[in-house]
């Protein structure tokens, strides 16, 4: 498998004004998001996130370090032909419509024409706005925006999108739709690395995890051996009946072992973030 | 913070290269009479603080407008002191303006004048007359300094010779004048014609005068104007030209009436 | 999927750049300043009326030239000086940048833009202006016409000379273009500022400054040069005024135009000359900053 994104030990700091030392946000972080892959990054609040997000897109330069994208790096534009990105709470142009917002992102990415015309209609389609194509920016709602503003990170049709924090501020049912939408991108083999704070909707359709805590990368790895530490096992089930579960549940408990819970997948991934996150903060 | 030396320095390097570029344009804008105005402490203490920033950051003609409304208005109020002082400070504002020179010189040679003429408050005659006479004097030192400042336009030439002949009766200033503007490019074809008349009134120049006229009066029949006609026929008499050369008696019948 | 070819400058990026910029300059309805200029031009045809055609033929010209002046400047710094600072605070700048965009292009794609804006209310402004003196000078030679119908012909001649002289003049439109001029030299040294002003008022009270110390440099230059016997710090003040600043005042030609001061084509082509370089170079050290600005 290609990596799709390469980060490399990439630290950064931002100098705090009168004060000789700086203030450190990403240290000596490294991963890799390998292609056809849905990757997301933890962590709480100032944790070194966007920022690693935006030294991938070349936003933000790293101190240390390099970060790349298909072997390209992040300093020079070509690297970011093939990507696309929603920021966090973006803020579009109220007055366009979601139509003419698309089309503008379309020719700052240098697309035209009747080309440019189609790839609207399926993103309006892929996102479910085509209803609200010709209504103004204003009157959408905040799921609505994210979808929007989703639709812009993929009109140039990229491999790769990243994604920071696309579920925040949305309703459930929204946030349902967006994390539909990554599975549907992951399902069309594209690539998406997302940060975020909301562990169960990462871990619905992540397969794989970092976890950052005041800019160290604390954990990483495959979500699924990440819980696995935790010496349990989950079976998800897809249209077992009660007595199938029931069956199960006998099954397991003559042989030894125990049912704790029996949906419960968000505390697992809740403790091992505490857990990871608290150890590096008591450092 | 060495990106931000180096930007300094740019911004230095092109600066010396810029500078005689500048100083070069600057010079030419003189030569070609623009911005012709001194800005000076003198300047600051006549026209006051903000209208000194105003005019230094162009809007200088604006500042000279606002401050000839108010002489307009002390005009109307017959302020004459302040008339004098706010035209002071128009004319040193944008001296390029013919139309404040000319009324400046106007409202000191003709209206101020009359009203010192006039003056209820003032019942010697003497003090009267050297007022009015002080008055003729600013208004033709508006002109000159006007003239000064435009030497290319003929309006204030004309001004000044009208000046002259309706003020000072002194025609031969006046006819000097006229003839100072029609020489110009952009002189109107009555200066000319305005000059050989004030000459013909100066004695002992009528052999000038007369010769003058009559090249006019051949030039065609757009020239013999009523004016004209009476002036040739004065110097005819005063010079006795034989009667074979002299012009005929009746009016051109299509020539208006002044 | 086929990976789009990446040049190094496009057109149509830049082009899709200048026409946001634009659009959104437009959405903040700086098209208000257009009304008020109409009203300032209705207002002054009132207090104009007691006046001789002379008088408000000059006043008109200079109060409408006065008003594009300080208006397009005006124009200039403030909406130049809100387009950073703006798009970084919505994070748009975010959403543009993670595109294949060279941030020379986007640079380039926010002046243009704000040129346009300024090109275009000049243009308004000025037009407005023109069909104002138009009536006003047709009205003006209908009523001399008919007064001076007895009056010898090159009398009345010279008359509507004098009113057609007074009123429109050709120079006119050269003033106007190095008043324009003048407003994209100061975007161009506004956006210069944004690049690395922490605010948009930062960047407006800066530019505030500059636009008066510009309107003193020649002052300064010429002290510096002459060198007065000043002191060392005195001298070394003036001499940073006079290399760091634009001259400003070399942009104010229209007032002695009005007078009636002809611009040589030479002149005027220098003086564009200058605009031209300052733009220019107030556009590379924006983009030399912003090149490596972090966001
Ligand atoms: N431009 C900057 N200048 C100074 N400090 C910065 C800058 N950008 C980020 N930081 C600091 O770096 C740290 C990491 O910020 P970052 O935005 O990456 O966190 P995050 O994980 O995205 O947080 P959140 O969940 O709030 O979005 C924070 O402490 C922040 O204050
Ligand atoms: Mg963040």
């Amino acid at each position: 498998m290609t990596d799709a994104i390469t980060v490399t030990s990439v630290s950064k700091s931002f100098p705090i004004p009168f004060q000789r030392r700086p203030m450190v946000a990403v240290r000596d972080v490294s991963f890799r998001v390998e292609a056809g892959q849905v990757y997301g990054l933890l962590g709480p609040n100032g944790s070194g996130k966007s920022t690693t997000l935006k030294m991938i897109l070349g936003l933000v330069r790293p101190t240390r370090g390099t970060t790349e994208i298909f072997g390209r790096d992040s300093e020079f534009v070509a690297s970011r032909t093939s990507v696309g990105f929603l920021p966090e709470s973006p803020y579009f142009p109220k007055y366009l419509t979601g139509e003419e917002m698309l089309r503008f992102y379309g020719k700052v990415c240098g697309l035209g024409g009747s080309e440019l015309r189609t790839r609207i209609d399926t993103l309006l389609e892929l996102v479910r706005l085509t209803n609200a194509r010709t209504r103004r920016l204003g009157g959408y709602s905040k799921g609505m925006l994210q979808r929007i503003g989703l639709a812009q990170a993929l009109i140039n049709d990229p491999k790769v999108v990243i994604l920071d924090e696309p579920t925040a501020g949305v309703d459930p049912a929204g946030s349902r739709e967006i994390r539909d939408l990554i599975l549907d991108l992951k399902a069309r083999g594209m690539t998406v690395l997302l940060s975020s704070h909301l562990l169960e909707q990462v871990q619905e359709v992540c397969d794989r995890v970092g976890i950052l805590a005041q800019g160290e990368l604390v954990r990483e790895g495959p979500l699924r051996e990440l819980i696995a530490i935790e010496n349990r096992t989950q079976l998800v089930l897809e249209n077992a009946s009660v007595e199938l579960i029931g069956e199960i549940e006998t099954r397991a408990l003559a042989a030894g072992a125990q049912v704790v819970e029996k949906r419960n997948s968000e505390t697992t991934l809740e403790k091992l973030f505490l857990e990871a996150t608290q150890s590096a903060t008591r450092r | 913070m060495i990106r931000g030396l180096l930007i300094l320095s740019i911004l230095l390097v092109t600066g010396l290269a810029k500078i005689p570029v500048e100083a070069a344009i600057s010079a030419e804008h003189r030569r070609e009479h623009f911005r012709a105005v001194e800005f000076g402490l003198g300047l600051r203490e006549q026209v006051g603080q903000l209208g000194f920033i105003a005019a230094l950051s162009g809007f200088r003609a604006l500042v000279a407008d606002f401050v000839f409304i108010q002489a307009h208005v002390a005009w109307e109020r017959t302020e004459w002191g302040r008339v004098l002082l706010l035209f002071r400070q128009v004319t040193t504002l944008q001296p390029r303006a013919i139309l404040f020179w000319d009324m400046a010189a106007w409202h000191m040679a003709w209206n101020a004048s009359v009203a010192a003429m006039n003056d209820p408050a003032q019942p010697r005659l003497a003090l009267r007359l050297r007022a009015q006479r002080e008055y003729f004097d600013l208004g033709r030192d508006f002109l000159e300094r006007g003239i000064r400042n435009n030497p290319e336009k003929p309006q204030l030439y004309e001004a000044l010779g009208r000046l002259y002949r309706d003020k000072y009766h002194d025609h031969a200033h006046a006819a000097e004048y006229f003839e100072q503007a029609a020489a110009l490019p952009d002189a109107p074809s009555y200066d000319r014609r305005f000059a050989a008349y004030e000459l013909s009134y100066c004695a002992g120049r009528e052999q000038e005068a007369y010769e003058r006229l009559h090249r006019l009066y051949q030039s065609g029949e757009r020239e013999r104007l009523p004016t004209l006609l009476k002036r040739l026929k004065f110097l005819e008499e005063q010079l006795h030209v034989p009667l074979a050369e002299r012009i005929p008696d009746q009016l051109p019948a299509d020539t208006p009436k002044r | 999927m086929s990976e789009l070819p990446h040049t190094a400058f496009s057109l149509r990026r830049v082009g899709a750049l200048t026409s946001n910029t634009l659009r959104e300059l437009t959405r903040l309805r700086v098209f208000y300043v257009l009304l008020l200029f109409a009203l300032l031009l209705i207002g002054s045809s009132f207090f104009l009326a007691r006046m001789t055609f002379q008088q408000e033929f000059q006043v008109l010209k200079d109060i409408s030239l006065g008003a594009i002046n300080i208006l397009t400047s005006v124009l200039a710094i403030v909406a130049t000086a809100r387009l950073l600072p703006q798009e970084i605070e919505d994070r748009t700048i975010y959403t543009i940048l993670a595109k294949p965009v060279h941030r020379g292009e986007y640079m380039l794609g926010k002046l243009a833009g704000v040129l346009l804006l300024l090109a275009i209310t000049t243009l308004l402004m000025s037009a407005l202006f023109l069909a104002v003196l138009y009536v006003r000078e047709h009205t003006v030679l209908a009523e001399t016409a008919r007064q001076m119908r007895a009056a010898p012909p090159d009398h009345l001649e010279e008359a509507l000379r004098n009113v057609r002289a007074s009123a429109f003049n050709l120079n006119l439109l050269p003033g106007i273009a190095i008043i324009f001029l003048k407003a994209a030299l100061l975007a161009a040294l506004t956006l210069f500022v944004s690049t690395f002003a922490t605010s948009n008022i930062f960047a407006v009270v800066v530019m505030v400054f500059v636009y008066f110390i510009g309107h003193l440099e020649g002052t300064a230059r010429e002290y510096w040069q002459q060198e007065h016997g000043t002191g060392w710090i005195a001298s070394t003040f003036l001499g940073l005024v006079a290399l760091l600043f634009p001259d400003l005042q070399l942009f104010n030609l229209v007032d002695d135009v009005v007078a009636g001061t002809p611009i040589l084509p030479a002149l005027f082509a220098k003086t564009a000359a200058l605009g031209g370089f300052y733009v220019t170079l107030y556009f590379l050290l924006a983009w030399a900053v912003f090149y490596r600005r972090e966001l």
